[in-house]
């Protein structure tokens, strides 16, 4: 029972991971970039080869998360910033991201190939007991760890520095924020830099599991999706991170106590449930369960 | 250059819009430094096309727009923001899951380095608007429309900008709140702010204006001052704003 629970909080984290890296270019742009999931892929891809040309993971690490942003950059500039000159208020970009992801997917299969490449074990051969019931690898307290950290940084930012009031703001009322001096253009640049930094220390932290895999960026972004859907991160991109521990508590508990191929499709069930009771996603501020709260704090 | 500079705001030859077709058309209208100038016109004469196009909120524009002496035509709205034009816009427009202070501290943007003059500012918005001060820490979304008002002119007087753009300030206020407004839009016209004020009431134009300019169909029709916009009183409503 608890294994299943702690298994569960802990892959979930990777998905609320990639949930909240969407939910940070929504926040500021308005748009799913869905090639979020590829940008994690870059970072186990980048950090595989980079360890198996002899370096340290560490250093690997490094190089696969510079890669994401630098790759994450260019998905704003290259699919997002000319579709929504373009067209503020079309779906363009829908389009224009999954061709992003397709290229780059497609990419890394051509240089390296369709199969799996060995990815660093980092922390995966440690393990940690919890009393008899649980037990978790190094790798998923980590991932835990990190998807905390990297939430209560984000919400820290945002909420007490200027550069993240500005991201509300921008959020908020792009047109009024270029009227008082933001340029937007920074704001939407650092937010996709910082997403895919996210999504690639997802790709760390599930990568000594799955192994490298240019195909890895599907399944994942579709989980980070469902993560942000069922949270509510489309408002609270923090929101995203709680979707995610739910979406894998209830894909690990399937497998547990349903069977094996019940984590396939009970996730889409509790979704689907999810948003028709609360269209908006659980976590966020229109849900019927935080609505009284917000009442409160304006009060 | 020397009589453009004396002007805080000079526009001649604009026309600007949205998509095909342009909604304003061969606008000139001045307002010199220190001067209130009025915009009158019924709904979707293009008033606010003009202030948005001093922003650089609309790109499709052309003509000249000066805002002392810099002509802004070609410029991003994020660099007229440093200090040349501020606007309180139409519907108030806050940043309304911030904090008051946080959305005037938002307002002076391109002042961040310069700590001490930002206080002055600050100082000043509480100053003309003492209410304000004792609700700094609540949400903005939190306050009534004639609060919300308040800090939207605060918000544009934090950027200390050569020229103020107001959008009906006055809509949707109950009259002690216009009052107020109105109060406040005279007491900057004494410190010395050039003001260009959009509004449909005749009443609170002529309080607050030196000089009127007159609008309908996308083009400036007239030009009197506040004296001879009272005389003509009902007619003048009759004309062209009814």
């Amino acid at each position: 029972m608890l294994q299943f629970v702690a298994s569960g909080i802990a892959i979930g984290c990777v998905y609320g991971m990639i949930g909240m890296a969407l939910a940070i270019t929504f926040y500021v742009t308005r748009i799913i970039n869905f090639a979020q999931g590829q940008l994690m892929m870059v970072t186990v891809m980048v950090t595989a080869e980079v360890t198996g040309l002899g370096y340290s993971a560490w250093l690997g690490v490094v190089a696969g998360l510079a890669c994401s942003c630098i790759i994450g950059v260019l998905s704003y500039l290259i699919a997002v910033r000319p579709i929504l000159a373009f067209n503020r208020f079309g779906f363009g970009w829908l389009v224009s991201t999954l061709g992003f992801a397709v290229m780059v997917e497609n990419g890394a299969a051509w240089l390296w190939g369709p199969t799996s490449i060995p990815f660093p074990t980092i922390l995966n051969n440690t393990s940690v007991h919890f009393g008899e019931a649980a037990v978790l690898t190094g790798q998923q307290i980590l991932a835990i760890a990190t998807a905390l950290i990297a939430a209560v940084v984000f919400e820290v930012v945002r909420k007490r520095t200027l550069f993240g009031k500005i991201g509300m703001a921008t959020a908020a009322d792009p047109e009024m924020a270029s009227a008082f001096g933001v340029n937007t253009t920074t704001v939407a640049i650092v937010a996709f830099a910082a997403s895919a930094l996210l999504a690639g220390l997802a790709g760390v932290m599930i990568g000594p599991s799955t192994f490298a895999n240019p195909y890895l960026g599907d399944t994942f972004g579709t989980y980070g999706f469902i993560a942000m859907m069922i949270g509510g991160g489309t408002e609270r991109p923090v929101a995203a991170l709680y979707g995610g521990i739910l979406l894998g508590l209830s894909a690990e508990g399937a497998n547990a106590l349903i069977n094996s191929r019940a984590s396939d499709w009970f996730p889409f069930l509790v979704l689907a449930l999810i948003l028709v009771v609360s269209p908006r996603g659980l976590f966020s501020s229109q849900s019927p369960l935080m609505r009284r709260r917000v009442a409160a704090a304006a009060r | 250059m020397s009589t453009a500079a004396t002007h805080a705001l000079d526009i001649a030859g604009l026309n600007a819009g949205y998509g095909r077709f342009d909604v304003i058309r061969d606008i000139a209208l001045r307002v010199g430094k220190g001067e209130a100038v009025g915009l009158l016109g019924p709904n979707g004469a293009g008033k606010t096309t003009v202030l948005r196009s001093v922003m650089g909120l609309i790109r499709q524009r052309r003509g000249t727009i000066r805002v002392a002496g810099t002509d802004v035509v070609a410029m991003a709205p994020f660099r007229i923001a440093r200090g040349l034009a501020a606007m309180a816009p139409e519907g108030r427009r806050l940043f309304l899951d911030q904090t008051v202070e946080d959305n005037l501290l938002l307002g002076g943007l391109h002042l961040r380095r310069d700590a001490a003059r930002q206080e002055r500012l600050l100082a000043s918005v509480y100053e003309l608007f003492p209410v304000l001060k004792g609700y700094r820490r609540r949400l903005s979304a939190a306050l009534s429309g004639g609060e919300q008002q308040m800090v939207a002119i605060g918000r544009m007087l934090m950027s200390d900008p050569e020229i103020m753009l107001l959008d009906e300030p006055s809509v949707a206020l109950s009259p002690v709140a216009v009052d107020i407004v109105v109060r406040a839009l005279i007491e900057l016209r004494k410190r010395g702010a050039s003001i260009l004020l959009v509004e449909q009431r005749i009443d609170v134009a002529t309080r607050v204006c030196d000089r009127l300019y007159i609008m309908t169909h996308g083009e400036v029709v007239e030009e009197m001052t506040p004296d001879t916009a009272r005389g003509a009183g009902m007619s003048l409503i009759n004309k062209y704003l009814g």
